[in-house]
């Protein structure tokens, strides 16, 4: 009775810990998408009277007991809107019906109550009209939903405070699949060879891709620099473009040198992930495919690497997870803040792995501490980490799903 | 090549039983095995008799299934293992220096104690050796599968699950279908390793009766454990011991009338 109710006890202890690790998890994950998608909801606007005469027009961002923090017109520039009111000094504060929101192309934000003014009007940059606060929760929700789309389909404007991620989502995306197709073959071929490889040598082998996993990824960074864009790029440019030297072509951090070295990174991961599957196929069935008549390459081939696909996919949903989250070694590079030209465009050959590129990880980075506005930058921070977060889950869900599939054909393999 | 119909030499040692008229589809010549320091196989003369059914017997640890596993070369996979002697197949010796062991491995099929289905369809099983063998056209490749599966009289249990997993099939199921695996590729002999150790004795008794209609066809070599086996589908029995080829003759006559002190002790039960 005793060993039950210490077994008892146990499982709640564990189930315990287990639903704690959901929670936490569950809860980045709503916390993340609500301070995200919260910057992206048309504010309420509130037109406050003080004490000494002067009106103020603005969105409230935050409030203590004492004061209140007010983003008003930015008549000049991003960030010169923000007023501080003490609440003694408030004679009146409502909510203007006909209050207007104009968010202009350089990234500010104007406020007028009544007509919007002529001055404003006719200027070539404004981006949007709005009124929130006659708007129902329909049309908000409308407004909230063009502004989501605006964000992950449009470029940012000149400040990377305001507009879009596109070309860091793209860089995300490209960088993360291009990463992906250098290291497959690399892990998987380097697994196969632990595989077959007997003896005292393969233990140290294998120590030293244990030891690779466990190096910080800036360290990955240097190495990517060094060994890449200074060695292999600064190469590549004096034997084939000489005449543009000292401009560098292929020797400054691009995309391709970027996913070479998230490619380094996630090696290890790949190469134990798809040892292990290689292991797990019963030795009866390498056996038998020799007793047909099949060489080992054959058998290779034709029998293990198909059986071992699922080890493989989860070794690339793994290796995905830990580029994609990244960052520190891109910056090293070739990532940056503002790219010129995106690495993916209409222009033949359409993919141009030597130009630089920009990524949402780094979005949030920039965003929420080198943002000269910060309580405009942080939301942006929010929104660009729920970004990124859903496209390693997409990118995840995706290999599951094709894993899955795989597995039902050989489930009855791993019993 | 070594032609060696007419050059065969006198078979020697203790089990040098003229196998009547029969002609041998596979024979040893003072084979010997060494898996490290530890010899598992001393001066083997086996010869296996065409389109019949011979029977290697003995007890656990005789040697039994390295023979068989030397008979294809599939000991090459095993560090450590050395050969001596010579296993000659159709006229050419198997370890001979420019002997292809995988085209031999096709010649010498073998089937395991344990059913080893690919984790692939059932017809992707069958089909899988033709493949190897440059086998690409559908509709050869459908032919040869059916073939293999009805002469293993598992084709009607699965006609119309040809693309499911072969790893759904029943464990008796699942060892038919290896037998037609190995035999789709046409092998000049079928070794069978305890092929029956894991079917229950409704399937043995069905599976001793396949037995029967593969000799029609293929040279059958069986390693059993089960001496009424042995004795119920076999035409001739070879005894093993301590690596050593004690005694080969005709099954009636091994069971009946043993030569040799040590095959009467093993058949009567006294040890082994």
């Amino acid at each position: 009775m005793k060993g039950v109710r210490e077994g008892a006890a146990g499982t709640w202890l564990l189930g315990g810990i287990a639903a704690a690790c959901i929670a936490i998890m569950l809860g980045l994950l709503v916390f993340t998408l609500g301070m995200g998608l919260a910057s992206l909801w048309p504010a309420r606007v509130e037109r406050i009277e003080l004490r000494d005469g002067a009106v103020l027009l603005g969105e409230i961002v935050a409030t203590d007991a004492t004061s209140l923090v007010m983003r008003g017109d930015e008549a000049e520039r991003i960030g010169g809107g923000y007023r501080r009111v003490r609440r003694a000094d408030i004679r009146a504060r409502d909510v203007p019906v006909d209050a207007v929101v104009l968010q202009l192309g350089d990234g500010r934000r104007r406020f007028a109550v009544g007509e919007t003014p002529a001055e404003l009007a006719q200027a070539h940059l404004m981006t949007e009209v709005l009124r929130p606060n006659a708007m129902g929760p329909f049309e908000r929700t409308g407004v909230f939903l063009r502004h989501l789309f605006a964000f992950v389909t449009t470029p940012p404007d000149a400040s990377n405070l305001s507009g879009g991620v596109l070309p860091a989502l793209i860089g995300t995306v490209t960088l993360v699949l291009l990463m992906s197709v250098l290291v497959m073959p690399l892990g998987i071929a380097t697994a196969v060879y632990l595989h077959q490889r007997r003896g005292p040598g393969m233990r140290i082998v294998r120590a030293a891709i244990d030891t690779l996993a466990g190096v910080p990824a800036i360290v990955y960074g240097v190495l990517g620099l060094g060994l890449f864009v200074h060695g292999v790029g600064g190469g590549i440019d004096r034997w084939f473009y000489p005449d543009r030297l000292p401009m560098p072509t292929f020797g400054s951090g691009g995309l391709l040198w970027a996913a070479l070295t998230l490619a380094l990174l996630t090696l290890p991961v790949v190469v134990v992930s798809v040892e292990q599957g290689l292991a797990r196929i019963p030795a009866g069935l390498r056996t038998g495919s020799l007793a047909l008549g099949a060489t080992r390459e054959e058998t290779l081939w034709r029998l293990l690497l198909p059986a071992a696909r699922p080890a493989v996919l989860t070794g690339l949903i793994m290796a995905i997870s830990r580029a994609a989250g990244s960052v520190a070694p891109l910056m090293l590079v070739g990532m940056v803040k503002l790219a010129p030209a995106s690495p993916l465009d209409g222009a033949f050959p359409y993919v141009h792995p030597s130009r630089q590129f920009m990524h949402l990880g780094f979005a949030v980075y920039d965003a929420a501490l080198a943002s000269p506005d910060a309580i405009r930058g942080v939301p942006r921070a929010y929104a660009c980490a729920m970004l990124l977060v859903s496209v390693v889950i997409v990118l995840n869900l995706s290999a599951i799903l094709l894993r899955n599939r795989l597995r039902d054909r050989y489930r009855a393999l791993e019993t | 090549m070594k032609l060696m119909s007419n050059s065969m030499p006198p078979l020697s040692g203790a089990g040098s039983i003229a196998t009547g008229d029969q002609a041998a589809a596979l024979s040893t010549r003072g084979l010997c095995l060494w898996y490290g320091a530890r010899q598992v196989l001393e001066q083997v003369d086996l010869d296996v008799p065409t389109r019949r059914i011979t029977a290697l017997i003995g007890p656990s640890g005789c040697g039994k299934s390295s023979l068989l596993r030397c008979l294809n070369r599939l000991n090459d996979e095993i560090d450590g293992s050395r050969v001596a002697g010579r296993v000659l197949l159709g006229g050419t010796d198997a370890y001979a220096s420019d002997a292809v062991v995988h085209e031999l491995r096709r010649r010498v099929g073998i089937v395991f104690q344990r059913p080893n289905p690919f984790p692939m369809s059932v017809h992707d099983n069958v089909a899988y050796g033709l493949r190897l063998l440059g086998v690409r056209r559908r509709r050869e490749l459908d032919e040869r599968v059916e073939a293999a599966l009805r002469a293993t009289s598992l084709w009607d249990e699965v006609a119309n699950r040809l693309d499911d997993s072969a790893l759904a099939l029943s464990l008796g199921q699942q060892q038919r279908l290896v037998i037609a695996r190995a035999v789709a590729v046409e092998p000049e002999v079928l070794m069978l390793d305890e092929p029956a150790s894991a079917l229950d004795p409704a399937a043995t008794l069905r599976f001793e009766e396949l037995l029967h209609e593969l000799a029609r066809r293929y040279t059958l070599l069986l390693v059993t454990h089960n001496m009424q086996q042995a004795a119920r589908v076999s035409d001739f029995t070879a005894f093993m011991h301590g690596g050593r080829l004690v005694e080969f003759g005709d099954t009636d006559a091994l069971f009946t009338n043993p030569r040799e002190r040590q095959t009467e002790d093993f058949i009567t039960g006294r040890y082994g």
